[in-house]
């Protein structure tokens, strides 16, 4: 659609600018959730939410800061939904206290809360424009005529849609639905923007410029943005931070980079990006680094952050980009298990290797497929050695 | 729910139609039980006894008793009604279901541009009053009237048809009234099935008529069910077709009933009338609607 | 599923329309009927017309029938449309099966059973009978039939769109009349013309909660058809029927343009920018 077009080549620009840091090192500087002096905009106090039986919420605590863009990441029915409508007002909490700046709204209805939600189905007006839909919540607080055009103007041209503001939603395509949402959404200026799997409708190359125009808005306009999402790489990319729920459960709140690197459970690995797991119990512990007994004879080495006592039963968890892959058998490796290759995932700049070992475990390696490789190229039925240094894996004992 | 929050303002919404109801529907089926069990009386009303403060309820009550109902089981005039209304909408009900369903397969088969004007012509004789619809059929179905005309010119006939003022005649405008009631909730469930279905059957080898049977006709039994509801129901207390149509002969009860209460005036007997026959049909009520809430759950 | 339509398809909907419609045919065309017998053609003729006009019992028994129609039809599209939001947005209220029970029952309930138990209602409060308990009884049973039409559009339509609204910062108040009302406006007009025809039709009802003096139209035609089939009651009753078709396919045909002119406003959208 030639629409989007002028609109793409600002959200390429704004992710060429950003991209990189925001996965690897979160923004230096910004780490209020660090600053223990700094009152939360948001805090959920044991909230609890029950229908019928069923615990949708259980016990959730969480300080969310403000400008933070943050994500509650999670499979569908985990809660995240629940627990983002308690905040807007939708739900009421079986138990547990939402305060909002400092002010328990734990009571208020939806229409009396400083928070705006961008829906998951849009939830556009469909009897009104464009220009009817973003300021209909300005209408609501009887700002006068001229201010609200003035508003309704400026949301209009920050999601470059002022050539479509006399326009009905149905005659607009998804894309452009999904930016009078979001529109509509900020047109109020509220302290917080509530955002249900925003970009769910979207197909995977507009939803991937999107990720980086809400990125864009949540830093120009400052505000604080929560997102609900099943999609851990959208999680990834746009949050400061991430809050993985389980079952009603919060699992871990950290930094992407902080989940990637070092998930709590075996879930939250399995869950964020590929991982492989070895399970085992720890057989000796010394000099930062502790020995598990994998359950399939080998025995590995590894560092370990969490505490854990000889005997316990742990599992170690490794990222395939950090297995190496090679046809002889490294010379001076700690940990080094020989096996079989399988299947081989060609992904254009990467591979995945499918490596069985001998006692009939799949390991997953990966490895760039650089051209000026000299070794011989590695292919299916090749006898290979997968080995890792120490600080490579991650020790899971939930 | 989203109108939860707002405590009060949700309970003027609910109040409104729910006392509209309680006072207009609920209550008269308690009056008309208890009239039920008192004596007629030429008096207005007429009936006694008649309820005062000043004699007290202990006097009232003791006054009440079961005999309209010992009379109606007593007289088999009454309970033949009963049965032959029973049996009467039974029948009805099936013929109006096989006039129905190949109407009803036809209009989910047929192209998709059609569809919506056939769906209108078969709502509009539900718009139209229900008493020309009847009225018309007499025109038709009288000795001297358009059918025996017809059959006689085509040579089919000789002598003039009895059908007017026969129980034939009330079938016929049973299943002519209540026609649209059937059609309308089984082509909802024809309509609603996925083509592919049939196509997945065929291609497993099934042959066309099979898999009627053993998809299509089971995939649209929730119709099937809601329509003979529909029809069935309503016509067990008929009066208008079995009055204009029907013959001496042609028992059922919503005649007797208004006969009871008109002509004889003897309102604590139809009261009684009245109160057996929702009774009779107290468990198609009940299935009716609980295939309405399943229907609006499933819709969620 | 609109595969092979068949021979044995078009045959079945052929025949059921023609036995839907053929009786209503004879019927308008025998109001133009020079003769007195309904059977018998014997020339086109206008006279029957002519002689209900003059035919004052049925002329204000025609208006007494339209205005019961107005006033029971307006009074229960607002109690259906209330009823329609209590069933679909309410969640659970205490005595919500004995609410929808009393909705979904009238619909099936024979007519008999409901004016009678109604007539019995109005002794025992000591109304006047007439045009005001004709009403009250129309309004009882049409606001089933509109909260059942509303209903549908209102489920079939997001809930978020309301929420919307209100996260937006409108008051329940103020969402309905904003949002929801505007939404669901096709289906409370079709809802009060539902109510309008079924009070315009019923003969039963009226009949037990009638008193002396009010008289409907229906149960003016219904007394006179027992006297036997008249030119004039085709007349009277090809009136209603044209009044009722008029309406029904100026609805459709509004429908159908709204339709179709979004349905050009979207591709001429598109078909301009992208």
């Amino acid at each position: 659609m030639g629409v989007v077009t002028a609109r793409d080549q600002q959200a390429t620009n704004a992710s060429s600018q950003r991209a990189g840091p925001r996965t690897a090192a979160p923004q230096s500087g910004f780490a209020p959730w660090k600053n223990p002096s700094l009152p939360p905009i948001v805090r959920f106090e044991g909230i609890t939410k029950r229908f019928d039986d069923f615990v949708a919420v259980n016990d959730v605590t969480l300080d969310i800061y403000e400008k933070e863009f943050f994500a509650l990441l999670g499979p569908s029915g985990c809660g995240k939904s629940t627990l983002l409508r308690m905040l807007a007002g939708f739900e009421r909490p079986t138990q547990g206290k939402t305060i909002v700046a400092g002010q328990d709204i734990s009571d208020l209805p939806p229409y009396q809360r400083p928070v705006n939600m961008m829906f998951q189905s849009y939830a556009l007006f469909p009897h009104m424009t464009v220009e009817g839909n973003i300021g209909f919540g300005l209408r609501q607080e009887g700002m006068p005529k001229n201010l609200i055009a003035e508003r309704v103007d400026e949301a209009m041209g920050m999601l470059e849609l002022r050539q479509f503001a006399k326009r009905k939603p149905n005659q607009l395509s998804g894309g452009q639905q999904q930016r009078v949402a979001l529109a509509r959404a900020i047109a109020k200026k509220p302290r917080i923007v509530l955002l249900d799997e925003p970009l769910g409708a979207l197909d995977k190359k507009l939803r991937q410029q999107a990720q980086f125009e809400l990125m864009r808005i949540q830093e120009t306009t400052g505000t604080t943005f929560i997102i609900v999402t099943h999609d851990q790489e959208e999680a990834m990319t746009v949050a400061s931070r991430i809050a993985v729920m389980e079952k009603g459960v919060l699992v871990q709140v950290a930094t992407p980079g902080d989940i990637y690197e070092n998930p709590k459970t075996r879930y939250i690995a399995g869950f964020i990006g590929d991982v492989n797991i070895f399970e085992g119990t720890v057989s000796a512990i010394g000099d930062g680094c502790i020995e598990i007994n994998a359950k399939d004879g080998y025995q590995f080495k590894t560092r370990s952050s969490e505490p854990v006592a000889v005997g316990q039963q742990v599992c170690l968890a490794l990222r395939p980009e950090k297995i190496r892959i090679a046809h002889e058998q490294p010379a001076s490796a700690v940990n080094a298990i020989p096996g079989k290759v399988e299947d081989i995932g060609y992904l254009g700049s990467i591979s995945h290797y499918h490596v069985r070992t001998a006692p009939g475990e799949r390991v997953t390696a990966l490895r760039a497929n650089a051209a000026h490789t000299v070794e011989r190229p590695i292919s299916w039925e090749d006898g290979v050695w997968l080995d890792w240094p120490v600080d490579a894996g991650v020790v899971l004992t939930g | 729910m989203s109108a939860k929050a707002n405590g009060l303002g949700r309970w003027y919404v609910i109040a409104a139609p729910y006392l509209w109801l309680l006072i207009f529907f609920l209550i008269p089926f308690f009056i008309v039980f208890k009239l039920s069990l008192s004596d007629v009386a030429t008096a207005i009303p007429p009936y006694i006894p008649t309820f005062s403060w000043s004699e007290g309820i202990g006097k009232f009550i003791s006054q009440l008793d079961f005999e309209n109902y010992t009379f109606i089981f007593g007289d088999p005039l009454y309970v033949n009604a009963y049965l032959s209304s029973l049996k009467i909408a039974a029948i009805s009900t099936v013929l109006t279901l096989l006039v129905a369903y190949p109407m009803a397969y036809g209009m989910a088969r047929a192209p998709r541009a059609w569809q919506p004007t056939l769906m209108m012509l078969v709502i509009l004789p539900f718009w139209t009053s229900f008493l020309i619809r009847i009225y018309a059929w007499i025109a038709i179905l009288k000795p001297e009237g358009f059918l025996t005309m017809f059959l006689m010119k085509l040579g089919i006939i000789s002598e003039p048809l009895q059908i007017m003022n026969t129980t034939t005649a009330v079938y016929i405008g049973i299943v002519y009234s209540y026609l649209p009631f059937m059609i309308l909730p089984l082509y909802a469930s024809l309509e609603k099935i996925n083509p592919a279905l049939l196509e997945a059957a065929q291609d497993l080898g099934s042959r066309p008529w099979r898999a009627f049977w053993q998809i299509t006709f089971p995939l649209s039994l929730p119709g099937v069910f809601a329509g003979c509801l529909l029809v069935f129901i309503p016509a067990v207390g008929e009066f208008v077709i079995p009055d204009l149509l029907g013959g001496s002969d042609t028992l059922m009860i919503g005649k007797t009933l208004w006969n009871e209460f008109f002509n004889n005036r003897d309102w604590p007997l139809a009261s009684a009338v009245a109160v057996i026959l929702l009774l009779v049909l107290t468990i198609p009520i009940v299935l009716f609607q609980r295939q309405q809430q399943n229907e609006r759950e499933s819709g969620r | 599923m609109n595969k092979n339509f068949s021979w044995f398809n078009l045959t079945s909907i052929t025949l059921g329309f023609a036995f839907l419609y053929i009786p209503i045919l004879l019927l308008v065309i025998f109001s133009f009927n020079e003769s007195k017998l309904v059977t018998v053609w014997a020339g086109f003729s206008t006279k029957w017309y002519s002689s209900l006009l003059e035919n004052q019992a049925l002329k204000d028994a025609a208006w007494v029938t339209i205005r019961v129609g107005l006033v029971s039809a307006t009074v229960s599209t607002v109690l259906g449309t209330l009823a329609a939001i209590t069933l679909v947005r309410m969640g659970r209220f205490p005595g919500r099966t004995l609410f929808s029970g009393m909705i979904f029952a009238p619909l099936v309930m024979p007519e008999v059973i409901i004016g009678l138990s109604l007539l019995l209602l109005f002794v025992a409060m000591g109304f006047d009978r007439g045009f005001w308990t004709i009403t009250l009884a129309h309004i009882t049973f049409t606001m089933c039939y509109a909260a059942v039409v509303v209903q549908a559009r209102l489920q079939d339509f997001d809930k978020s769109v309301e929420e919307a609204a209100m996260d937006l910062g409108a008051t329940p108040v103020n969402t309905f009349f904003q949002v929801t009302l505007p939404i669901i406006a096709p289906s409370v007009i079709s809802a009060w013309l539902l109510s309008f025809t079924l009070s315009l039709d019923d003969l039963v009802i009226s009949s037990f909660a009638t008193g002396p003096g009010a008289t409907t139209l229906p149960m003016k035609i219904y007394s006179q058809v027992r006297l036997g089939v008249t030119p004039e009651i085709n007349a009277i009753s090809t009136i209603l029927i044209g009044i009722v078709t008029i309406g029904l396919l100026l609805a459709a045909y509004v429908t159908k343009r709204q339709t179709e002119r979004s349905e050009r406003e979207r591709r001429k959208a598109f078909g301009a920018t992208g």
